[in-house]
């Protein structure tokens, strides 16, 4: 009995002679667990959802339902719900009859029916809505029915896409904490699309960076944002400072003329490189002291920290988020400490990585 | 305040429209209704309605339009589905539409000359063996011309209905467990029911009153209100009847716009 419940194996996708949507994607979905695919705007999220669904093919690969190969499978036949971006339910229905859609194509018994969507719409505060026609709900509400309507059905795997984009920031904190305490309480299988990066770092167990077609990098909200593969994963991932630099040897790299102590090793000597730096990573100290000097450029107040910017003398920005309070056009020095420093090799494969990551890991405990 | 009389003054056009044309006529027709032959006021006309002459005659009425309506719809919602999934759809609408903005005097003509003794129809059964056949001047020639007449209005409403349906409402049907025929009876045909109730009130009124078909295409075998009308008015001069008859028939209207009208859901 293995864990994985869904698995693509080299999956594409292409609609007619357009560039393809999805490109040699290969994953894995865990048993109850809340997955998060994260990405811009048009880079194949909506289309990895409509694959398992089973609203569209694969143009090449495969996909697999607990070990089962279910290309073919429609997707009425499927153990999958989805909850759309638009909720899409049912205008000519209420409240009560769109959740007890899916149970009465099941020909479930009356008395059974009732007591299953009465217990749905109470897992997603709906109780008592059940007359209400859908244009009488406002957008929270109807994103919950769509919710309700999906776990009414027991599936094994629930698809949702980007349903919190249309609610208030409020509403949406709300719905966030809610949606993960549901799959917590269910502990169904959810695969979530945003393309929200704080979103998808406070709710999910695994994010999936996608872009073009490709997934970038997989793996926990802490992997992601200390460990991003590249660039596009570290600008997509919080906000990052990324310089170009050098890997002078193991445990040493250099950038802006300088040379810094770091913990990456196993790469090539004199590799050409891109280092990133996280905001809150960089300390301010006086100019004397710090291992980079900056000129302060701007200075936001943004109620936890002030948001920084200074430029050195090469011309990098460099963007600090400190509790400390800087003045602007003011010479100050930054101080970030060897783990800070994050190392990225150019077009490295997620495998080559994490077998990278993995030899430090290891190195790390042998000298313990 | 003064917005209010601005708005009074720019509703007296239509106020004006609305009582020459719309009340006016109305108020003639009820007035004549009550008018006998010799033009004393009189509840004659109205006996004669409840003779069994009229009465069957009404019923003749109900049960064409009921056919022409039916067949119209059975004919036009696949045809407005088909159309949706097209690829050109406007396009294909556009051709459906363009005869239904030719003269009907003429479309008739044309099928008198088609289902005629020696018209291409009967030239065609000829060929195929079954040989020539009375095609003109029957309920089947009077049926097949009004529904081809009516299926453009017919068709319009519903593929409006059809085109606006959401498609991801398919895909949410499909994934919560319907097949195909179940998501066309619990979503399709549910949502575009409005589109089918106005189709079926642009067909049924009409063909209540249809008269010219029922001369030239059905010969006057099938009488209907709406003949009986025009041979009143314009035959026997008997406007008191004629008036009365379309009483009825303007009853008969808001009725059936009551039972087809939208009402509001969940109301
Ligand atoms: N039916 C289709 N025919 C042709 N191209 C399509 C079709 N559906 C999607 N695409 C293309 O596939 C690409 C990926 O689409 P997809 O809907 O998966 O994006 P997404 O990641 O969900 O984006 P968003 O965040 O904007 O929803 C887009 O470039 C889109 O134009
Ligand atoms: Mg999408």
């Amino acid at each position: 009995m293995s864990n994985t419940i869904i698995q693509f194996k080299n999956v594409t996708k292409q609609y007619d002679s357009d560039p393809t949507v999805l490109n040699d994607v290969s994953f894995e979905i865990e048993k109850g667990k809340f997955y998060t695919l994260l990405g811009p705007s048009g880079c194949g999220k909506t289309t990895i959802l409509r694959l398992i669904a089973g609203f569209t093919e694969a143009t090449t690969g495969e996909i697999y339902f607990n070990d089962k190969r279910i290309n073919q499978v429609p997707a009425n036949k499927r153990q999958v719900n989805t909850v759309f971006q638009d909720y899409a339910l049912f205008p000519h229905l209420n409240v009560f009859e769109n959740v007890a859609f899916g149970l009465r194509i099941k020909k479930m018994k009356k008395t059974d029916i009732e007591a299953k969507v009465k217990e749905a719409l109470s897992f997603v505060n709906l109780s008592g809505y059940e007359a209400r026609e859908i244009k009488e709900m406002s957008g929270g509400q109807r994103q919950r029915v769509a919710i309700a309507r999906a776990i009414v059905n027991e599936p094994e795997v629930i698809l949702l896409d980007e349903p919190l984009s249309a609610l208030d920031l409020k509403l949406r904190y709300q719905m966030q904490y809610e949606l993960r305490d549901l799959q917590k309480r269910l502990g169904i299988t959810f695969i979530f699309v945003t393309h929200d990066q704080e979103e998808a770092l406070a709710m999910s167990d695994e994010i999936f960076v996608i872009n073009k077609g490709k997934i970038q990098q997989s793996g926990t909200p802490n992997d992601i944002y200390d460990e991003p593969i590249n660039r596009f994963v570290a600008d997509f991932i919080g906000e990052s400072n990324i310089v170009k630099g050098t890997m002078t040897r193991d445990y040493l790299v250099e950038f802006v003329g300088k040379r810094f102590e770091c913990v990456d090793m196993g790469m090539n000597t004199n590799e050409p490189v891109e280092i990133v730096i996280r905001p809150e990573d960089l300390e301010i100290t006086s100019f004397d002291e710090g291992m980079l000097q900056v000129n302060v450029h701007s200075q936001l107040f943004r109620g936890v920290h002030y948001e920084i910017t200074g430029i050195d003398q090469d011309g990098n920005e460099w963007l600090v988020h400190s509790t400390k309070k800087a003045n602007v056009g003011d010479n100050i020095g930054l101080k970030f400490a060897p783990e800070a420093i994050h190392v990225m090799r150019f077009n490295e494969t997620e495998e080559d990585f994490d077998k990278r990551l993995d030899s430090y890991t290891e190195g790390d405990a042998n000298e313990q | 305040m003064n917005n209010k009389l601005s708005r009074n003054l720019y509703m007296i056009p239509y106020a004006i429209w609305i009582l020459l044309f719309v009340i006016a006529p109305i108020l003639l027709v009820v007035y004549y209704s009550f008018i006998d032959t010799q033009g004393n006021f009189s509840f004659v006309n109205y006996e004669k309605f409840f003779s069994s002459v009229y009465l069957k005659m009404t019923l003749s009425s109900f049960w064409y339009a009921f056919l022409i309506t039916l067949i119209s719809l059975i004919i036009a919602y696949p045809t407005a589905y088909l159309l949706t999934k097209t690829k050109h759809k406007q396009l294909w609408l556009l051709l459906i539409i363009v005869p239904s903005w030719i003269n009907l005097l003429l479309k008739a003509y044309a099928f008198i000359g088609i289902f005629g003794t020696y018209g291409v129809a009967n030239s065609f059964l000829e060929v195929v063996g079954i040989g020539t056949q009375q095609l003109l001047f029957t309920d089947f020639s009077f049926i097949f011309v009004s529904v081809y007449i009516f299926i453009p209005f017919m068709i319009l409403p519903i593929f409006n209905a059809l085109d606006n349906v959401n498609p991801t409402l398919l895909d949410a049907a499909n994934d919560l467990g319907a097949s195909k025929w179940t998501t066309f009876r619990r979503v399709i045909f549910p949502i575009t029911l409005d589109g089918v109730k106005s189709g079926i009130q642009i067909t049924f009124i009409p063909a209540l009153s249809l008269f010219m078909l029922t001369r030239l295409i059905a010969g006057n075998r099938v009488i209907t209100l709406g003949t009986a009308i025009e041979q009143h008015f314009l035959v026997t001069q008997d406007w008191g009847m004629g008036a009365t008859i379309a009483v009825f028939l303007i009853i008969a209207m808001f009725i059936i716009m009551f039972i087809t009208g939208h009402r509001k859901r969940g109301a």
